[in-house]
């Protein structure tokens, strides 16, 4: 709002030029800083690529999962140790603090560790996050992210088309309506329409609320497994704002076109912006002034819209699934009010050239797309929910108390983020152990 | 001065439980404490929860100290005039629980039931130094092992919990097991208590582990002395002189001699007097210890880095106040009731609200407090028709934003006065007189870096192998011969003296090479 702006870019060189702007200290602590979160990528990857061992388990393979981990840990250099050890555990904010001091570039980079969580960039356990946005890969070069040619979708269409070529049957519309348990045994699955579809084995992708408590009687399960799903958290915290826009935004920090526009624009001024964003939410509002996460695809990809024409697509942080007054689709429109408003203070002329909004809370994630309480993530990435405990404590090697029924999907290790990992985990699992 | 085998510098409850163990160890130990008197901070701690093996090993109860358990661990008084007792007497306590939720009221044995059997797990944690990481020892090994062989037999629904527990928010923790909200505030309490943490933060209910690990007991976490909090220091200088230790009070250290082989000699005092030392064994946290007390030229920068970043951010202020009758909290039945701690919050919302305000610099109007009342029950603690009430405040943080605490101790002192008042009316008419100290006269009067009463907060990174470095967490330092003996090392929670004990033993063990 001070009218001043900070630009990552892809350019390792440009981007140091513009952190030094602001300070020569944190234009340095970067190089290190990315360095750093290579290694501790390195040393996370092989982990996300692993079945989580179960901790209780007597099977000596399970042990030696358990020493591996400890050995890979005894390995790293001591200040990798130490780098790792407060990843797992830290606040984003407090373990940024340790290398920088421009507020803005903590906020911005601290952003990437509350995304998708009911957590605020000083809550601790959030820095973990912020490596987990690291881990991608693209072309060979670690930690990077891309956008894909026609829109994420395009990505799932990739996928598919490599999975029909493998073989696969994919069917649309199609929505499943009760996976089919017989003597303890799953063996295929009822759609909504009533069909009944045989199968050896039944791999759910969706989360547990619906894959235990939806599709399956709760007396099929062991009375404690069902406790374990309904304790796991979803807690949706974010919703999506997609604009049409007439012409593109026009940003008082740096007017007219150019290439900041063509990455991610993101509205996350100062650390206490974030944190206060998160405070309102905690007591059940959407954030009065949120975090705001834009791009711009049509401007990488103009097939998308038409000639002339732009779309804005936001992620906005936070929209508690759960408000404390009234309902999610009496505060829709508030909502969209709330991040136009906040979109303005930056790019005053974006309320002229709307001309069309759509407004997607987490209750409209959760109709739409399935996603309980709108988790993106398809349940929290804190870290009582991970590996080993992901879903559940005892059941995080993608089985399930049902024979022949596996889960695949973000809900169990090594999360969400659209980068396959669970998939590809299960699916290797399923093919060892069945 | 003749050379000593050991200067302890301070003389809080870990100092003075090194300094006995040291000098049962035929060790001639020096005790070298600031103030004019023992016991550091610990004399405005609320409870103690010395290890009962240490009570044992150094006989304080033959050296004065008789431990007092109030029938009552906790009494909440609640917003609208009622009250929840939690008795000392589980049924008693269930009783109670019962007013508002019949299954709360069997919940609550069951978790405390889960709870004592992770805590046994979590005291053989405690009760041992951390194994090194790079070669560790047979006797690491072996107490690995055990530990191991704890956890499993746990079984695998407490093994679990411990796993999910460590790292998650307190709040969520109560909301898992109990649906009413006095309930609820009150164990929650015990997970921020002196950390730079709200309810909802991930990583409070390892507080309310570690802090709760010593009794297995989530809500009592330690014993009342009788004479008061400073008895049981009293009884640990006791010990330690009748076993051979000289403690020496109002002697200020300026430094730590560390000679050109980077090798502690000895401390010289600010009266310019140098005393010579096999070992130095600070029982001051490790910023103040290595940044403050030791020549910056013998560290490395990284290591610099690293003991700066130690988070050593103090929430909590403590005041004392003379009153001329005890309050009467609505809803209070029973005198007994608050012969323990009682804990004022609305709910856990609130606790957190009053966290929010220290996130910012600033302290809310309504803080979270905890009191105890300790004339009640032993008269001799207050002068006649007087009675003495402890309040620990929460959140008053050590930065503040825009202001200092020398302008802002009075204004933090009001709310809190104000906030009992809601509680129990006509509470401020009976105030004769307070003390308030806030964390910045914890670190002045004290020498607490930041004001923090655990040395360091109690956060995964911080804990265990990684506390109060990574590398550094069997009590010795990168300066040879220096060693760290207080909360700043393993396990560092509460007044426990485990750390001093555990430092006690790895010093001796070092000294006999």
């Amino acid at each position: 709002p001070n009218g001043d702006h900070l630009w990552r870019v892809n350019d390792h060189a440009r981007t140091q030029r513009e952190i030094r702007r602001h300070s020569k200290l944190d234009a340095e602590a970067y190089d290190e800083y990315g360095k750093a979160m290579v290694e501790m990528a390195r040393f996370v990857k092989p982990i996300l690529n692993m079945t989580p061992p179960d901790p209780m388990s007597l099977n000596p393979r399970e042990l030696m999962k358990l020493l591996f981990l400890g050995n890979r840990f005894r390995g790293l250099a001591e200040g990798d140790r130490y780098n790792q050890l407060q990843l797992m555990t830290m606040s984003a904010v407090d373990f940024l603090d340790q290398w920088f001091e421009t507020d803005v570039l903590k906020a911005t980079m601290s952003a990437s560790g509350i995304i998708g969580t009911f957590l605020g960039v000083r809550s601790p356990g959030t820095a973990y996050v912020l490596l987990h946005h690291y881990m991608g890969e693209i072309d060979g070069a670690f930690r990077s992210w891309g956008f894909a040619r026609g829109g994420t979708g395009a990505i799932s269409n990739a996928i598919a088309s490599a999975a029909r070529e493998a073989g696969v049957e994919i069917r649309t519309k199609a929505p499943v309506a009760r996976i089919r348990v017989t003597g303890g045994q799953a063996n295929g699955v009822v759609l909504a329409n009533g069909d009944e579809l045989d199968a050896d084995l039944v791999v759910s992708s969706v989360d547990p609320h619906l894959t235990f408590l939806k599709f399956i009687e709760s007396r099929e399960l062991p009375a404690e497994f069902v406790e374990e799903v309904r304790r796991y958290k979803f807690r949706g915290s974010s919703g999506k704002v997609n604009l049409a826009l007439d012409a593109l935004p026009n940003f008082t920090c740096l007017p007219g076109e150019g290439p900041h526009l063509r990455g991610a624009l993101s509205i996350s001024p100062s650390v206490d912006y974030m944190e206060r964003a998160y405070d309102q939410a905690k007591y059940g509002e959407f954030s009065r002034r949120p975090y705001i996460d834009m791009v711009i695809p049509t401007l990488t990809d103009p097939s998308v819209a038409p000639p002339g024409k732009h779309i804005l697509s936001c992620f906005v942080q936070y929209a508690p699934y759960k408000l404390a007054s009234g309902t999610w689709d009496e505060q829709r429109d508030a909502f969209g009010d709330t991040v136009i408003d906040t979109i303005a203070e930056y790019a005053p002329n974006i309320r002229d050239i709307i001309l069309h909004r759509q407004v997607l809370t987490p209750l409209d994630l959760e109709r739409e797309f399935g996603l309980t309480e709108g988790n993106i993530f398809q349940g929290e990435l804190t870290l009582e929910q991970l590996f080993f405990a992901r879903p559940v404590p005892g059941w995080a090697q993608y089985n399930t108390p049902i024979k022949n029924l596996w889960m695949c999907g973000s809900a169990t290790h090594p999360g969400g983020g659209i980068m396959g990992a669970p998939g590809r985990n299960a699916a290797l699992r399923i093919l060892t152990k069945s | 001065m003749m050379p000593v085998d050991v200067v302890v510098i301070g003389a809080g409850h870990n100092g003075l439980v090194a300094a006995g163990f040291l000098a049962k160890a035929g060790l001639k130990t020096l005790v070298l404490e600031r103030s004019d008197r023992v016991g550091g901070c610990a004399r405005l701690a609320h409870t103690a929860a010395i290890d009962p093996a240490i009570v044992r090993a150094l006989a304080l109860e033959q050296h004065g100290l008789q431990i007092i358990r109030p029938d009552a661990d906790v009494c909440a008084p609640t917003a609208d005039g009622r009250a929840l007792t939690l008795w000392r007497d589980r049924s008693r306590a269930a009783q109670e629980i019962r007013a508002w939720s019949a299954k709360d009221a069997d919940r609550y044995l069951k978790f405390l039931e889960s709870f004592a059997r992770i805590s046994r797990v979590l005291r053989s944690v405690l009760g041992s130094a951390p194994p090194s990481i790079d070669d560790p020892t047979a006797g690491d090994l072996i107490e690995l092992l055990k530990t191991g062989r704890a956890f499993r037999a746990l079984g695998k629904p407490d093994a679990y919990r411990l796993l999910r527990w460590m790292p998650m928010a307190v709040a969520d923790l109560v909301g898992e097991w109990f649906d009413s909200e006095p309930l609820r505030a009150t164990i929650a309490a015990g997970g921020v208590l002196g950390s730079f943490l709200g309810p909802w933060s991930a990583g409070s209910a390892a507080v309310l582990l570690l802090l709760g690990a010593g009794e297995g007991q989530p809500v009592a976490s330690g014993w009342y002395a009788k004479g008061g909090i400073g008895a049981v220091a009293d009884a640990l200088a006791a010990a330690a002189r009748s076993a051979g230790a000289e403690l020496r009070t109002s002697a200020e250290i300026a430094q730590v001699d560390v000679a050109a082989d980077g090798a502690a000699t000895g401390v010289t005092l600010a009266s310019g007097e140098q005393i010579t030392a096999r070992v130095v064994a600070s029982n001051a946290d490790p910023k103040r210890t290595l940044l403050g007390l030791v020549d910056p030229i013998h560290l490395a920068p990284e290591l610099v880095r690293r003991l700066q970043n130690i988070r050593t951010h103090g929430t909590l202020a403590q005041i004392t106040y003379t009153v001329s009758s005890l309050p009467r909290f609505a809803g209070v039945q029973q005198p007994a009731a608050c012969s323990g701690r009682i804990r004022l919050a609305r709910d856990i919302d609130g606790i957190e609200r009053a966290f929010d305000a220290a996130k910012y610099g600033g302290f809310a109007g309504e803080p979270w407090l905890e009191l105890t009342m300790p004339s009640a029950a032993d008269p001799t603690q207050a002068a006649a028709g007087r009675h003495v009430i402890s309040a620990y405040v929460q959140y008053a943080p050590y930065h503040l934003r825009g202001t200092t605490w020398d302008a802002e101790r009075d204004r933090l002192g009001d709310a809190a006065t104000r906030t009992i008042a809601r509680y129990a009316p006509g509470f401020e008419s009976s105030v004769l007189a307070r003390d308030v100290i806030t964390p910045l006269d914890l670190e002045r009067t004290y020498g607490l870096t930041g004001g923090h009463i655990f040395h360091g907060e109690l956060a995964l990174d911080q804990l265990f192998v990684a506390r109060p470095l990574l590398g550094f967490a069997s009590y010795a330092t990168p300066i040879r011969n220096l060693y760290i003996c207080g909360s700043g090392a393993h396990p560092g929670t509460g007044l426990t003296g485990r750390s001093g004990a555990l430092a006690a033993k790895q010093i001796a063990r070092d000294l006999k090479r």
